[in-house]
């Protein structure tokens, strides 16, 4: 198997006064091109920062960073744009979808950055968005989508543009049940269809139970790591 | 290329997000391109006031001389010397001149006028009762009486001269002043009008004869003249106009010196042109004070909007690109803003040029650089103000982005996402 993510020695530190945070102590971890990973542990664990560090939106403060074959902690912020535009999409726990767009043009938002043609664009957009339940929603400003509509959207604009990798900052956090299910599945589909690696932070027990490996962390650093090997989408 | 137009959707969705704040902006923006273009066409109207007053009323935009009559005014360089000219020929010649509008001769000397018991130095100036009302304004400034016949030996005198003198219409001055042939020259002359110029200088010190009394009583033959008054279509054009006439006239056998306003009243040019520079000092001043609040309020949208531009950049945009979708806004806004700004400006702009502003009854007027100013606000506009206030406003939305479009750019992803 290859590797998606490669992390040695990660820490992180926020110099804070009178002592400094040390946020993330030292991880290290490989995690498999295709693979469903789930981050967990309670709040301050430091789940979101290391997902920020893999995706180059902050910097570690010791250690290194691998997204395929290309360490990242040394790069300009206009290379790092780059990889995430080209190898990773982001899904974060409140949407973050730009409310001046409609739900297609945060979808295609990506694509948009690539260059990809109009037509091409839209052909993408509206089958995957046939997939994912969206269809008839293209010219709705996220103000006017549910939550979980907006998530899915969210989801949409992560993988769009076939990024290798997805972050996934607790996606499930301010959903339903019945919605985080829906989202999951969509998730789990294109990780299955499209060999997508999901990273995922949550402490959500649905996410959880659907990973097939469980990273959980405790005061930054890996408490336990352990593969399950149930797959379960919903029908 | 798309994303450009991407970068342009963003930035006028994000305009309109907050119509009120976008409009009052671009009000602030709107009446600042107001403001700049109507100073500078009050300013401009001063100007042309200034400027029309100091030559329209008796200084003309173009002067022509014997070549060494100024500065000292000697009474026997006339042009063409003791023989003097064909004045005919000479003024025909002038006028033939593509720009030149009319043109008129004038004699000068200086003599002494008496009525009773009363005696006042004065300047005698000499007009042709004809030709001068279409060069200069001031046959036009009797408050009383009527304007001259020539050769019936009748005199003006301004409203001051003549309270000094004690004389009233109809009576007799007798003039006494120095001839050309070195006599005494003197004479009876009737006061048919009184001049009242607000120029306290003219007022008090002139008497207008007509050319040819003057010329007689100076014992000077026809031909000879001390001056041709010259008006033109522009007076701004005066300098130009007076080197091109110069040069038409340099081959004549007459040797003549032409001189515009700007060199008869260096000081009136030099206010004019101190009026001229200061129009980019009240535009940069104007919407110097706007870049600050037009700033400020994109500062704000700025932060506002700081989660949006870690998503962006998450999401693969470069920072560059973020800063690009502030000063695109910037541009929108500068748009915008001018339009609104050129649909309040002009319709004003027009009125008031149409209808001056007459303040005679608040305020009275007063003389500057020798130039008589009326209390009358007019506006006169070209094209250059109007371009200047729009570049102007368009490097103020653009400036004023600047800062909040680099603070876009230092946005840390991941802090701004966490607040």
């Amino acid at each position: 198997m290859k590797t998606a993510v490669r992390t040695t020695s990660l820490w992180k530190i926020y110099p804070q006064e009178p002592d400094p945070v040390e946020a993330v102590r030292g991880i290290s971890t490989e995690i498999e091109t295709g693979d469903f990973v789930a981050m967990a542990g309670p709040s301050g664990s430091g789940k979101t920062t290391v997902l920020n560090m893999i995706g180059g939106l902050t910097r570690p403060s010791r250690g290194q960073i691998w997204i395929g074959d290309r360490e990242i902690t040394e790069m300009s912020d206009k290379d790092l744009a780059q990889l995430r535009l080209e190898r990773i999409g982001f899904v974060f726990q409140s949407y973050n979808l730009l409310p001046v767009l409609t739900a297609l043009e945060n979808a295609e938002f990506t694509l948009l950055l690539s260059g990809i043609p109009k037509d091409e664009r839209r052909k993408k957009v509206l089958e995957l968005f046939n997939k994912i339940g969206l269809s008839g929603l293209e010219d709705r400003k996220p103000g006017k989508l549910s939550g979980g509509q907006q998530q899915r959207v969210a989801v949409a604009r992560a993988v769009v543009a076939n990024p290798a990798l997805i972050l996934a900052d607790e996606p499930t956090a301010n959903l339903d049940s019945k919605a985080s299910e829906d989202l999951l599945d969509v998730m789990e589909r294109l990780n299955q269809d499209h060999g997508t690696t999901f990273l995922f932070s949550t402490h959500d027990p649905r996410v959880m139970e659907r990973s097939r490996r469980l990273i959980t962390l405790v005061d930054g650093q890996i408490e336990s790591d352990e593969r399950r090997n149930h797959l379960s989408v919903s029908p | 290329m798309a994303h450009e137009r991407l970068w342009w959707r963003v930035a006028w969705r994000n305009l309109w997000r907050n119509r009120l704040r976008t409009l009052i902006t671009a009000s602030g923006l709107a009446f600042g391109y107001l403001g700049a273009v109507l100073v500078v066409g009050v300013s401009d109207g001063m100007m042309v006031e200034l400027i029309e007053n100091g030559t329209r009323l008796m200084l003309g935009e173009v002067q022509v001389h014997s070549e060494d009559y100024l500065p000292e005014r000697n009474m026997h360089h006339t042009i063409g010397g003791y023989e003097g000219t064909d004045l005919e020929i000479f003024l025909n010649r002038i006028i033939s001149q593509e720009e030149v509008s009319a043109a008129a001769p004038r004699v000068y000397g200086g003599g002494l006028l008496s009525s009773g018991e009363e005696t006042q130095a004065a300047l005698l100036m000499g007009v042709d009762p004809d030709r001068e009302p279409r060069v200069t304004t001031l046959l036009s400034r009797l408050v009383s009486g009527r304007t001259l016949v020539a050769g019936a030996n009748e005199i003006l005198v301004g409203d001051e001269m003549a309270e000094q003198l004690g004389a009233v219409l109809g009576d007799e001055i007798v003039v006494v002043a120095p001839s050309s042939d070195g006599s005494l020259g003197n004479d009876l002359f009737t006061l048919v009008g009184i001049l009242d110029t607000g120029i306290p200088a003219i007022d008090q010190n002139y008497a207008l004869l007509a050319l040819p009394d003057l010329q007689f009583l100076m014992a000077m033959g026809p031909p000879r003249i001390h001056e041709v008054v010259i008006t033109v279509g522009n007076a701004k054009d005066s300098p130009r106009i007076a080197g091109a006439l110069r040069e038409f006239l340099s081959d004549s056998e007459l040797p003549v010196q032409v001189s515009s306003w700007t060199d008869l009243r260096p000081e009136l040019a030099e206010m004019v042109g101190l009026m001229d520079a200061s129009h980019f000092i009240i535009v940069i001043v104007i919407f110097g004070m706007a870049a600050f609040g037009v700033a400020n309020t994109m500062l704000i949208g700025t932060f506002e909007r700081r989660r949006e531009f870690a998503v962006m950049r998450a999401l693969g945009t470069a920072p560059i690109g973020i800063g690009r979708t502030v000063v695109y806004e910037g541009i929108v806004l500068g748009v915008i803003s001018l339009i609104a700004g050129a649909l309040i400006t002009w319709p004003i702009l027009v009125w008031w040029h149409n209808s001056p502003i007459d303040l005679t009854t608040v305020i009275s007027g007063f003389s500057v650089a020798g130039a008589q100013w009326r209390p009358v606000l007019r506006v006169e506009y070209s094209v250059q103000a109007p371009i200047v206030a729009a570049l102007g406003l368009f490097l103020t939305s653009i400036l004023a982005a600047m800062y909040p479009a680099w603070k876009a750019t230092r946005v840390p992803p991941a802090d701004a996402l966490a607040d």
